[in-house]
């Protein structure tokens, strides 16, 4: 087979430029993978080609008894398969194709006479690991960089070169399920304890050790699984056992959106038993069936949004910003704890201020109990335990803020506080000092007013619970400077946090749209509206949770705060319903009081008893669980598109992403507004004018559901947002 | 006079401690090398100095984490002080503290360096308990065991009484060379100089009284740091724990004497408390002070260093304080506030006795004339360490920063800390205002 099935980019290089054959000893080829055209290399249309060259005269070379493949520097072996290419591929055939032509590939290398090691380093993900698992031994280097999985089922397919076979079968079953489900990557000593790879040694040595060992000089004995093999992975029991166990897994943690988990789950029970000549065409129908999903590709979409926003830390030229060393954060709160904390675990030493010596305590005890549980489960050494906890200060007042380079503060949402607070910070600091609010609802521009050097002055609006939202919204003011938005972004994204950026408009993004869709969710119940089933229909929409357990989450006094300044900023489209006011008036504030529409006492949220006092019936109950959908998410779609029409963000892939990592919007969608173009721009036209001439909706919240203009005239047009 | 007063001015230019603990309280899961990081990064920070432009950082610790070998240089990473910056440990016992201090004057003197970062550190609690020679060398043979049978072996020749603990805090406390406890160190200078157990008990309460007022009157409030211990949560310790706000000399009467029953006269209530803490200081030359924008606090007029007795070691304080103040060029009638550490209400009276004595001077100072007057209403006059407690390594430090305090407080020209040293010395260092 000489033809390649995958797409050849235009900027391929010349054969033969892109997988080098080095010769040290007569008997010894060191394969190494250095594309001209890539600063990473991938598993592209040109690699493949030069690979299967490189292979071929390996075979017919009777001389040799031991090949390494590796890459051109020990951090960096390859990237697996050409993810863009995954995402503009919507012709199932070539799926099949492509993975046939691997399959055959790496059973050529499985076959070769020679001693073949894979020695690696860096990230080692899918198809990268798939070649290695074809090779006799894996060497990998201990170094932090190097993460080694299969993590395809996150993209919506399964690894289709044969990992679904190959992993399976050196590690077994229950293992290898765990891998591909989940889609981990390993550090190297974790995947030499599963038996992914063979041998850890240092990136130094990497090239040296994997030679000896190809050439028969060192032993590199195989962890065999003995009679587990025999016991689980060939026991058709054992094996039905596993299948049921993680297809209920899957079912509870995805709600059945996804069908990639369940291909993988067959192909890999199927492992242990299947024929090698069958490997091929079982993976390649799978993935060919998954890979043209709009699943698979709007998981693609969000993985390359997510890449994008990691450009956001770099300058135009690509130059890192200095690395913020010393914070201050101001108010330790829940917002200021937790930004303080996931400061300090990621190396900023941090100062956090607070009056309160009792929520300085609190703060302390939540930060080091956090790292304490993870020092118990290993993810972090005695070492690292000592010096995150040395990197949070708990200071009585914001005094001895001199020396550090960033500031943000999270004190009460009352603009004169806040000013008040960054003033004190900026009369200690450096002038090029970046002082950052945490606000949620207020103008950026106001707070940074009559600051010295307000070009330095941002919003950095983080999640709550903290450590675990994955978005920041950055929000940059008039005055900001770029070299301030992008060094924020770079803190952000060292965080482990997805930046995006927006600007300083009531709400910012994420809130803006939630208080719609937060408050057609209030208006169905109190007209009516069973309360469960309310957040029943948007937990199989694909929310992470409903609108009222949200509320509940978030506090309904914060919510109630977040509507009443959307209200202010954007006037009657966005008043909110006066439903709720007996809650906030009996102090009945979700969670966080114990009662709000669920009852919290710990264990599962039961619903509480009397929320039919709280409801007058308008006829909403007889709705259809579509449209109930439609009036809360289109609601929120339509203010989408008059914020990207605002340029609130810049566009709509970021929009998209927000959507997705600050509301949870579900992944399979691909974001909010990728969900609408799928589903026809026209049609939510349609949908939007029926709605607003609905009766309950007449005569309030004039133009919620009046079409954007910008999406009318997108429906009417491309039928998309992005330029192609 | 003083030849120390040839080089340029030395002063300390800022410091801040953290509260006293009781040991096995509020402190009791920390250690050393968290705590004086602790109190080094909130200094460094308060006072606006880089740390990397420091010389060098130098801490007194009299028992030092097993596994925070050389404890400064744990302290000093710890503290974001950069790699380039070399620690040293440094120990003299109960004045580690104070050595720490007088390290980095000398090497301030001998031209090696103008800013240094000193710390005084002990963390009591942590002390740990080990095992006795015995089980020691079972473990060995266990570790050197070839086969099962010199397994069993090594097993069978176990005694229950192996694991009877030596406890390394009262150990430490014990002088080696003389086999005294310091409680019966202080016993001995109390029958020297027939201190009585009420006069101790008089004592040992107005430390208290004097300690709670001060406390009250927020003079603490410039040098502690509150902390939120590790291992404790909720609300930060802002005070030294171990002031009695009651202390009566009734009460202490009933105590029964700890070291010499039945005769003796100190007691656990009038003498200092087992006690974590830490401090640090910032020592450097006026001018470097003058030059990183920092107000000092006082001036290093002069410090020695004396050995003695070592059954008598709570008596230093007079041997030491003579020649510092020789080296001043003052005598201790110019001196307006004195910090002379309590480790024993009886020590303090006796070295009273022995400042005023004329004897005492000719044969043990070889002086014509008595040292002075120790006039009590000027000594420890905001409580002293049996009150506040004496976590060892950290004590000196803490005198320091007060009597650094009292020039301004008092408006006194000079002030004096002092202290006695296990194992027979005693240590002083007079401090002068700055000029206004």
């Amino acid at each position: 087979m000489d033809t390649v099935s995958l797409p050849m980019p235009a900027n391929a290089p010349a054969p033969g430029t892109c997988v080098r054959v080095e010769r040290p000893e007569p008997a010894l080829a060191i394969v190494v993978f250095d594309p001209p055209h890539r600063s990473f290399p991938v598993f592209d249309a040109p690699l493949v080609r030069d690979l299967r060259t490189v292979v071929d005269t390996l075979r017919a070379d009777k001389s040799l008894r031991g090949i390494v493949f590796t890459g051109r520097k020990p951090d960096q072996f390859l990237a697996g398969a050409d993810i863009e290419g995954i995402g503009s591929i919507t012709d199932p055939e070539v799926f099949r194709r492509a993975c046939h032509e691997l399959h055959d590939l790496f059973n050529t290398i499985a076959g070769l006479e020679a001693r073949t090691v894979a020695a690696v380093g860096g990230p080692v993900p899918g198809g990268a690991l798939e070649l290695s698992l074809a090779c006799d031994r894996i060497v990998a280097t201990d170094d932090r960089s190097t993460r080694i999985g299969l993590p395809e089922t996150q993209l919506g397919i399964i690894p289709g070169w044969g990992g679904s076979h190959r992993l399976p079968l050196r590690i077994g079953v229950p293992a290898a399920l765990d891998a591909i489900l989940t889609g981990r990557l390993f550090d190297a000593r974790k995947a030499q304890k599963l038996g992914i790879i063979d041998r850890v040694t240092k990136p130094e040595y990497l090239v040296r050790i994997a030679s000896d060992i190809a050439m028969g000089r060192m032993p590199c004995p195989r962890k065999t699984r003995g009679l587990k093999s025999v016991f689980v992975d060939r026991n058709p029991l054992a094996l039905a056992l596993i299948g049921r166990k993680a297809r209920k897994g899957v079912d509870a943690k995805t709600r059945g959106k996804y069908p990639a988990p369940y291909e993988a789950i067959q192909l890999v029970l199927g492992a242990p038993s299947a024929r090698h000549s069958t490997w091929a065409t079982s993976e390649a129908d799978a993935v060919a069936k998954l890979g043209v999903t709009p699943e698979c590709k709007a998981l693609v979409s969000i993985f390359f949004g997510n890449e994008k926003a990691k450009a956001l830390g770099k300058g135009p030229d690509g130059e890192r910003p200095a690395a913020v060393e010393h914070a201050a954060v101001v108010g330790a709160g829940t917002m200021g704890a937790g930004i303080a904390s996931v400061l300090a675990q990621k190396g900023v030493r941090v100062r956090l201020a607070d009056l309160s010596s009792e929520a300085l305590g609190k703060a302390l005890a939540g930060h080091r109990k956090d790292l304490s549980v993870k020092k118990s489960r290993r993810r972090i050494q005695a070492y690292e335990f000592d010096a995150a906890i040395d990197r949070l200060d708990a200071v009585p007042g914001t005094i001895g803020m001199g020396l550090c380079d960033f500031a943000i503060e999270a004190v009460a949402e009352v603009l004169e506080v806040k000013r008040k607070v960054l003033g004190a910070l900026a009369q200690d600091m450096a002038d090029d000092a970046i002082l950052a609010t945490n606000t949620s609802s207020l103008s950026v521009d106001a707070i940074a007013q009559d600051l010295p050097h307000p070009e330095r002055v941002i919003g950095m609006h983080f999640f709550n619970p903290v450590p675990k939202m994955p978005l920041v919204e950055i929000i940059r003011g008039h005055a900001t400077s770029d070299a301030v938005v992008t060094r924020t972004a770079a803190l952000a994204l060292r965080l482990g946090k997805t930046p995006v950026i927006c600007r300083d408009v009531p709400g910012f993004l994420v809130n803006r749209l939630l208080g719609p869709y937060l408050d057609e969710a209030v208006r169905l119940f109190v007209g009516g509206v069973e309360p469960l089933r309310l957040d029943r229909v948007m937990l199989d929409f694909g929310m992470p949770m409903g609108p009222l357990a949200l509320l509940d989450e978030v506090g309904i006094d914060i919510a109630g705060h977040a509507a009443t300044s959307l209200h202010e900023g954007y006037g009657e489209r966005m008043t909110p319903s006066d439903g709720l006011q007996r809650f906030l008036d009996d102090k009945r504030l979700g969670k966080k009081s114990g009662l709000g529409f669920y009852q919290h006492k710990g264990g599962k949220p039961e619903l509480a008893t009397d929320l039919d006092s709280f409801q007058r019936p308008s006829g909403v109950s007889s709705l259809g669980d579509d449209e109930l959908v439609d009036r809360m998410v289109l609601a929120m779609f339509n203010e989408a598109c008059r914020a990207l029409g605002e340029g609130v963000v810049e566009n709509p892939e970021a929009l998209d992403l927000a959507t997705v990592f600050g509301m949870g919007f579900a992944p399979f969608h691909g974001g909010l507004l990728r969900y609408g173009e799928r589903r026809g721009l026209s049609t939510i036209v349609e949908r939007l004018q029926a709605l607003a001439k609905a009766p309950d909706v007449q005569g309030r919240n004039p133009g919620r559901f009046d079409p954007a203009p910008n999406l009318t005239q997108a429906a009417a047009g491309s039928g998309s947002f992005r330029s192609k | 006079m003083n030849p120390r007063n040839d080089g340029p001015p030395i002063v300390l230019a800022a410091g801040l401690r953290t509260p006293w603990a009781r040991a096995g309280g509020a402190f009791q899961r920390e250690d050393a090398g968290h705590l004086g990081a602790r109190i080094a990064r909130e200094l460094l920070a308060r006072t606006g100095l880089d740390p990397k432009y420091l010389n060098e950082v130098i801490a007194g610790c009299v028992g030092p984490p097993h596994d925070e070998a050389n404890v400064a240089r744990v302290m000093a990473i710890r503290a974001g002080v950069p790699d380039h910056v070399p620690a040293r440990t440094v120990a003299r016992n109960c004045a580690s503290g104070i050595e720490a201090v007088t390290s980095a004057v000398a090497s301030i003197q001998a031209g090696q360096g103008d800013l240094y970062l000193a710390i005084g550190v002990e963390v009591m609690s942590q002390y740990p308990l080990i095992y006795g020679p015995k089980m020691t060398q079972l473990f060995a043979r266990l570790m050197s065991a070839r086969s099962l049978g010199q397994r069993l072996g090594a097993l069978a020749s176990f005694r229950p009484s192996f694991l009877k603990p030596r406890v390394s805090l009262m150990e430490g406390l014990m002088d080696p060379t003389c086999g005294l406890l310091m409680g019966q160190t202080a016993e001995v200078i109390a029958r020297d100089f027939s201190v009585t157990r009420e006069e101790a008990d008089q004592y040992a309460t107005e430390s208290h009284q004097r300690a709670r007022r001060a406390r009250d009157a927020g003079r603490f409030a410039r040098e502690i740091l509150p902390i939120h211990p590790l291992g404790r949560d909720g609300a930060a310790l802002e005070h030294d724990d171990s002031i009695r706000d009651n202390q009566s000399v009734g009460a202490l009467a009933k105590m029964r004497p700890y070291f010499e029953k039945p005769d003796g006269v100190v007691t656990v209530g009038n003498a200092c408390g087992i006690t974590d803490g830490a401090s640090a200081l910032i020592v450097t030359t006026q001018d470097r002070a003058e030059a990183l924008g920092l107000k000092p606090l006082a001036r290093i007029r002069s410090f020695a260093w004396a050995g003695l007795d070592p059954r008598r070691m709570g008596l230093g304080p007079v041997y030491a304080t003579a020649k510092a103040l020789d080296a001043a060029g003052c005598t201790l009638a110019d001196i307006g506030a004195i910090e002379l550490n309590e480790a024993f209400a009886v020590q303090v009276i006796a070295c009273k006795r022995a400042f005023e004595s004329r004897s005492f001077a000719q044969r043990e100072l070889g002086r014509d004339q008595a040292v002075g007057e120790l006039d009590l209403a000027k000594t420890n006059k905001n409580g002293g360490a049996i009150a506040l407690g004496h976590p060892v390594g950290a004590t000196g430090t803490r005198l320091l920063l007060t009597a650094a305090h009292e020039l301004e407080v008092g408006d006194h020209e000079l002030t004096l800390a002092t202290l006695c040293i296990g194992g027979g010395q005693g240590g002083a260092v007079v401090l002068e205002r700055m000029a206004r």
